[in-house]
C-alpha cells in the first residue's frame, strides 16, 4: 500500500499513476513565527491561529517553469579582471532534492545576499557600509538534469540590524525556491560554518531543533578541490514534495 | 505492495524570512499580469484585483510580496496532479508576483477563474491562492481570495466553511465595478485576515 505520512495528503489518481504529494510540517525543524528580539514579527505574525484545511488541487498543484515569467539572470556574480567584486571568492554548489532526497532537476532558485562588507543594493538599506560597484548581489536561475547549480560569487559580510540593539546577521544567503507544487514553495538562508555570529543570529536560532540549524550550514571542500583562487561550498536544500505511489 | 522510493525521505529546510533586501528587480514589470504569456492572451474574462497590505498598528507594507496561482478559466491546473491538465489553457500561466508599494498597495491582472474539480468529484468555488512573504514573517502565510458574486458557490467549498463564521467575510473579495475587486489583507490585529495553515488538515 501507498505510505503516505500521517497528515499527508494527495494518493491515486484512479488510473494508477504516481502524484506528488507533501509531508507532514515538521514544527521543531521550522522557524518559530515570532522571534523575542526581532520587533517586527510581532507586528506582521498573524495573532488567530492558522485554519486548518484539506490539501486539495490548489495546494497540490504548482506553476511549472515559473521563469516563464520571471527571466532567468546569471550565475557570475563576481565578475572578473577589473570589474571584480571586492572579497573572497566563493563558489556555491547548490543541490535542491524533494523530500524522498530525490534531486529536483530544472527547479527554479533566486539567491541575494549582502556584498564583501555587509550591503545590500537596496533602498531600505541605508547603512554605512560602502557599495561595491561592481556587485549586485542577485541571481535566478534553475537546476541542472541533477538537481545541482553552481554560483560563482563573494562571501558576503556581516551586518548589523539597524534599530535592533546590536544584533549582527552572520554572513549568509538568501535563497527563494520553486518545487513540485504550491506547498514546495520555500524562502530560506544559508550560513557559513564557523561563523562567531552564527551563536548569537536571532534568526538562526529561531529554529529549534538542532539538527535543522545545522542543515542550514553549507560545508566547506578543501581547498584543493577548487580553483585556485576560490573556496568551493556545498549546499543541500530540501523543499517540500515528494512522489505518492498510489494504492493498488 | 507497490514499489516505494528506495531513497530516505528528507525534512525540508527551515524556512525564513526574505528580510527587508529582496531585490526590487526580482518583482519583475509584468510578473503581476496573468492574463498574457509569451504570445496569445489566455481564454476567459480580465479581472483586476487590487488591495492594500497593512501590518499590526495599520501602518502600510512596503516591499512586501504577494504571490497568486490560480487554475484557468474553466477551472483546471496545468499540472499533472490536475486529471484534466491535458486540457488547461497553454496561454495561461495560473501564477504571477507583485511587491507592495509605500502604500501597501498591490495589484494583479488575471482571469476569472473556473471552478475546479477534485480527483474524488468535489467541486471547488472559484477561488485565488495567496501566498504571502516579508520582512518580519518567519513562515509564508497563505490565504484565498473567493469572489462575492459566484452565485453562493463558495458555501460549498470546503477551504471557506473551514474558516469561522464570523471571519469569512474576511477571504471575500469585494467588487468595486464590473470585473475589478478589491482585496486587502490586515496581517495582526482587529479585523486579521484569515491565515490557513501549512500543514494538511486532513480528508475532507
Ligand atoms: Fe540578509
Amino acid at each position: 500500500m501507498a505510505k503516505a505520512r500521517p497528515g499527508g495528503a494527495g494518493g491515486a489518481d484512479g488510473l494508477g499513476r504516481t502524484v506528488i504529494t507533501v509531508g507532514r510540517f515538521d514544527e521543531p525543524s521550522q522557524s518559530t513565527p515570532v522571534v523575542e528580539g526581532y520587533r517586527q514579527t510581532a507586528l506582521r505574525t498573524p495573532a488567530e491561529p492558522l485554519i486548518k484545511r484539506p490539501f486539495t488541487l490548489s495546494e497540490l498543484t504548482g506553476p511549472d517553469r515559473p521563469e516563464r515569467r520571471l527571466a532567468l539572470l546569471g550565475t557570475d556574480l563576481a565578475g572578473h579582471g577589473a570589474q571584480r567584486a571586492l572579497g573572497q571568492l566563493i563558489d556555491v554548489r547548490l543541490r535542491v532534492l524533494d523530500e524522498d532526497g530525490a534531486p529536483l532537476p530544472g527547479a527554479l532558485v533566486e539567491m541575494w545576499q549582502a556584498n564583501a562588507a555587509g550591503r545590500y543594493i537596496h533602498p531600505n538599506d541605508d547603512d554605512h557600509a560602502p557599495v561595491d560597484p561592481h556587485f549586485y548581489g542577485a541571481a535566478r536561475m534553475t537546476t541542472d538534469a541533477t538537481g545541482c547549480l553552481s554560483i560563482r560569487t563573494i562571501k558576503p559580510g556581516a551586518y548589523p540590524v539597524p534599530g535592533s540593539g546590536r544584533w549582527w546577521r552572520p554572513p549568509h544567503i538568501h535563497f527563494s525556491l520553486w518545487g513540485r507544487v504550491w506547498m514546495s514553495r520555500l524562502v530560506t538562508q544559508m550560513f557559513f560554518p564557523g561563523e562567531p555570529l552564527n551563536g548569537q543570529d536571532r534568526i538562526l536560532h529561531a529554529v529549534p531543533d538542532a539538527d535543522a540549524r545545522e542543515r542550514l550550514i553549507c560545508r566547506p571542500r578543501s581547498p584543493v578541490d577548487g580553483p585556485e583562487d576560490t573556496l568551493v561550498f556545498d549546499h543541500d536544500i530540501v523543499v517540500r514534495g515528494r512522489r505518492a505511489t498510489p494504492a493498488a | 505492495m507497490s514499489a516505494q522510493p528506495v531513497m530516505p525521505s528528507r525534512l525540508p529546510a527551515a524556512e525564513m524570512t526574505v528580510g527587508p533586501f529582496f531585490p526590487p528587480r526580482y518583482s519583475d514589470a509584468g510578473a503581476n499580469d496573468l492574463t498574457r504569456l509569451e504570445g496569445e492572451g489566455a481564454r476567459g474574462e480580465p479581472i483586476d484585483i487590487e488591495g492594500r497590505v497593512v501590518q499590526l498598528d495599520g501602518a502600510p507594507t512596503h516591499n512586501l510580496i504577494v504571490e497568486i496561482w490560480q487554475a484557468d478559466a474553466a477551472g483546471i491546473y496545468a499540472h499533472p496532479n490536475d486529471p484534466r491538465h491535458l486540457e488547461a489553457d497553454p496561454n495561461f500561466f495560473g501564477w504571477g508576483r507583485a511587491a507592495t508599494d509605500a502604500d501597501g498597495r498591490y495589484a494583479f491582472r488575471t482571469i476569472r477563474p473556473g471552478q475546479t474539480r477534485e480527483r474524488d468529484g468535489t467541486v471547488r468555488a472559484p477561488h485565488i491562492n495567496v501566498l504571502v512573504l516579508f520582512s518580519g514573517l518567519m513562515r509564508q502565510l497563505h490565504t484565498v481570495v473567493y469572489f462575492p458574486d459566484d452565485g453562493g458557490a463558495k458555501d460549498f467549498d470546503p477551504l471557506y466553511r473551514a474558516v469561522p463564521g464570523p471571519r469569512r467575510a474576511g477571504v471575500v473579495a469585494v467588487a468595486e465595478a464590473p470585473g475589478r475587486y478589491r482585496f486587502d489583507i490586515r496581517l495582526r490585529g482587529e479585523g486579521e485576515t484569515p491565515f490557513f495553515s501549512l500543514d494538511d488538515g486532513g480528508v475532507r
